[in-house]
């Protein structure tokens, strides 16, 4: 199944979801936080409000990245001799399997 | 599909052999349709490029200022508080868009998606450089050479200007405009407004340029779930298979029912001016964005044929089986009363709205 699947599509359905919903998460979390407050007294309390919302967007966009990744990767098949087969063989053993 | 392809002039016929290949070459269109699809595309850019530049009250008129927290829009300021009217609009944007496309299918992705507005403006660049469909593809062919080297560098540092003042447009959204364009005249950009002008470039250099109609097979979900919200009496573009088929190459003296044809003479032109590559003759497929490219080509066919254009048109599927068509229908219905309700709603919640609400640190 996954042979079928285009490296393009694959790579998008890591990058793209998580990019949107960290868009969203970054959207929710500066509207109830203000980054002035938050960095307050710590080392980055130079860093302008652009600079914070920058950085906690891929601070989101890294951690969706990963949920993404290890999402596709766990949604491979466990099952070691059938992964094998399917890197040598065409799609039609492995839907017979 | 293709071999077999007969049309007015030899070229085509030479150009049909690639319709295989992976790049698409979208062919110009003239039509009905066509012209509808540019209007969209300057009003929509228009609106897009010139917004930031207006000032209302001295101030810009439409500024989501995020390093200042607030919003304006013309006369009105949002404030972090006023979270909830964004999430309704953003609900009624959805909404809006669930009623047009039980109303009328893919009317979005055709006409007002920035997706397709950006590469419909990107390959309008792209054919006033390398020339029409033939050449791109003859020109891509060829081995590099310097005149290709000079066409193609061309091609990108004008696609690449145009992204870079889309890039520069969207940044003037979020931070002052004017200030903006005086601290790049100075060359005194702060870092952040300097990373996302390139960031949005970038994207649009690469989703109109490059990535084109890959970005609404792959990365869209609205083209994923559209066909949920589709039923028999929503407008579709189809092919009327009835009437079309058997298609066959024929020459234009010849008699179509003595030589046991339909009126499609499988030409392919349908298939070659579609932003997304396939064949409107296999039927509703989800990579139709529903631009009427097709439309417009198949009509002209029909034209120099003298055969009764619509071969391909606007239709539904109730239409085609001959059964009636019902506009007001629950769906649209009930999309529709919601639609006005939450409109109605956020209007007067925003009329009635207490303008302030203080929050004082010390």
């Amino acid at each position: 199944m996954s042979s079928e699947i285009p490296r393009i599509q694959r790579v998008i359905s890591i990058l793209w979801p998580s990019f949107l919903t960290s868009g969203l998460a970054t959207i929710l979390f500066f509207t109830l936080f203000d980054p002035v407050h938050l960095l307050a007294g710590t080392a980055l309390a130079e860093l302008s409000r652009l600079g914070a919302y920058s950085i906690g967007f891929f601070c989101f966009w890294g951690l969706t990245i990963l949920t993404s990744g290890l999402t596709c990767y766990f949604s491979q098949p466990c099952d070691d001799n059938r992964r094998r087969t399917r890197g040598r063989q065409d799609d039609s053993l492995g839907s017979a399997l | 599909m293709n071999q077999t392809a007969s049309t007015p002039n030899d070229r085509e016929v030479e150009n049909a052999l690639y319709q295989k290949r992976k790049k698409i070459y979208p062919r110009e269109v003239h039509g009905l349709f066509a012209p509808r699809c540019v209007l969209g595309v300057f009003v929509l850019l228009g609106l897009y490029y010139v917004i930031p530049w207006v000032s209302y009250e001295g101030h810009q008129a439409v500024l989501f200022d995020l390093p200042a927290r607030k919003f304006h829009i013309f006369g009105l300021v949002f404030w972090p508080q006023d979270f909830f009217y964004l999430a309704m609009l953003l609900v009624i944007a959805a909404l809006s868009l669930f009623f047009f496309t039980a109303l009328a299918g893919r009317l979005w992705c055709g006409y007002a998606c920035p997706q397709t507005v950006w590469t419909e403006a990107f390959l309008w660049m792209e054919r006033k450089i390398e020339g029409d469909r033939p050449r791109q593809m003859k020109l891509d062919k060829a081995p590099m050479s310097l005149r290709k080297f000079r066409i193609k560098a061309t091609k990108h540092a004008v696609w690449l200007a145009f992204a870079g003042w889309t890039g520069f447009t969207f940044v003037g959204f979020f931070t002052p405009i004017r200030e903006l364009g005086v601290s790049l005249a100075n060359l005194s950009l702060g870092p952040w407004e300097t990373f996302w002008i390139i960031f949005y470039s970038f994207a649009t250099y690469g989703n109109a340029g490059w990535l084109r109609e890959q970005v609404c097979i792959y990365m869209c979900p609205y083209a994923r779930f559209q066909s949920a919200m589709f039923d028999k009496d929503t407008l579709i573009i189809s092919y009327d298979e009835a009437r079309g088929e058997p298609r066959g190459s024929r020459k234009r003296s010849d008699d179509r029912a003595e030589k046991g044809l339909g009126d499609c003479i499988d030409c392919t032109l349908c298939v070659q001016v579609c932003p997304t590559g396939i064949d409107i003759r296999n039927g509703l497929q989800y990579q139709c964005i529903g631009c009427a490219a097709c439309i417009d080509a198949c009509n002209d066919v029909m034209d120099k044929m003298d055969y009764p254009r619509g071969l391909i048109r606007y239709t539904t599927q109730n239409r085609l089986e001959g059964k009636p068509v019902h506009v007001l229908r629950p769906r649209t219905l009930v999309y529709g009363l919601i639609l006005l309700a939450l409109l109605g709603g956020l209007v007067y919640a925003i009329a009635t709205r207490v303008p302030v609400d203080l929050n004082i640190h010390p």
